[in-house]
């Protein structure tokens, strides 16, 4: 699921243009994106990228907070991460 | 956040409206959390 800055309407649009699966939750208030330490940066332009894993007992499995917006990690390791998550049963 | 702690509980509505915690996805599904980038 993805949290994001803007409001419903926004994610509401963009969702739907982009026919997107996954669950959209808007967090205009960054209470989540506080809560969970996204980091916020005036000289990296804002809000940066932050990527977590939890698995089904509600750990967190992995972690990634950006350096840029530029930093984000690829599907393929993600992917991976997921596999050995879910092998785990 | 570390590795291998509970992760905390957030809810949040989705663009619908309706609530979404994630406790709703325990014992069922793990989870991408996804933090998108802003400039706010």
């Amino acid at each position: 699921m993805c949290i994001g800055p803007d409001g419903p309407n926004a994610f509401r649009r963009y969702w739907g243009v982009n026919e997107i699966p996954f669950i959209g939750l808007p967090d205009p208030k960054h209470k989540v994106a506080n809560l969970y330490g996204q980091e916020w940066n005036i000289f990296k332009l804002g809000r940066v990228p932050a990527l977590l894993l939890v698995d089904k007992k509600g750990n967190i499995r992995y972690q990634h907070y950006s350096d840029s917006m530029a930093d984000i990690p690829e599907n393929s390791l993600v992917l991976a991460m997921l596999d050995k998550i879910n092998a785990e049963g | 956040m570390k590795i291998f702690t509970i992760a905390p509980e957030f809810e949040l509505h989705d663009f619908d409206g309706k609530l979404v915690k994630l406790s709703d996805f325990q014992d069922n599904k793990n989870l991408v959390l996804v933090f998108l980038r802003g400039f706010l």
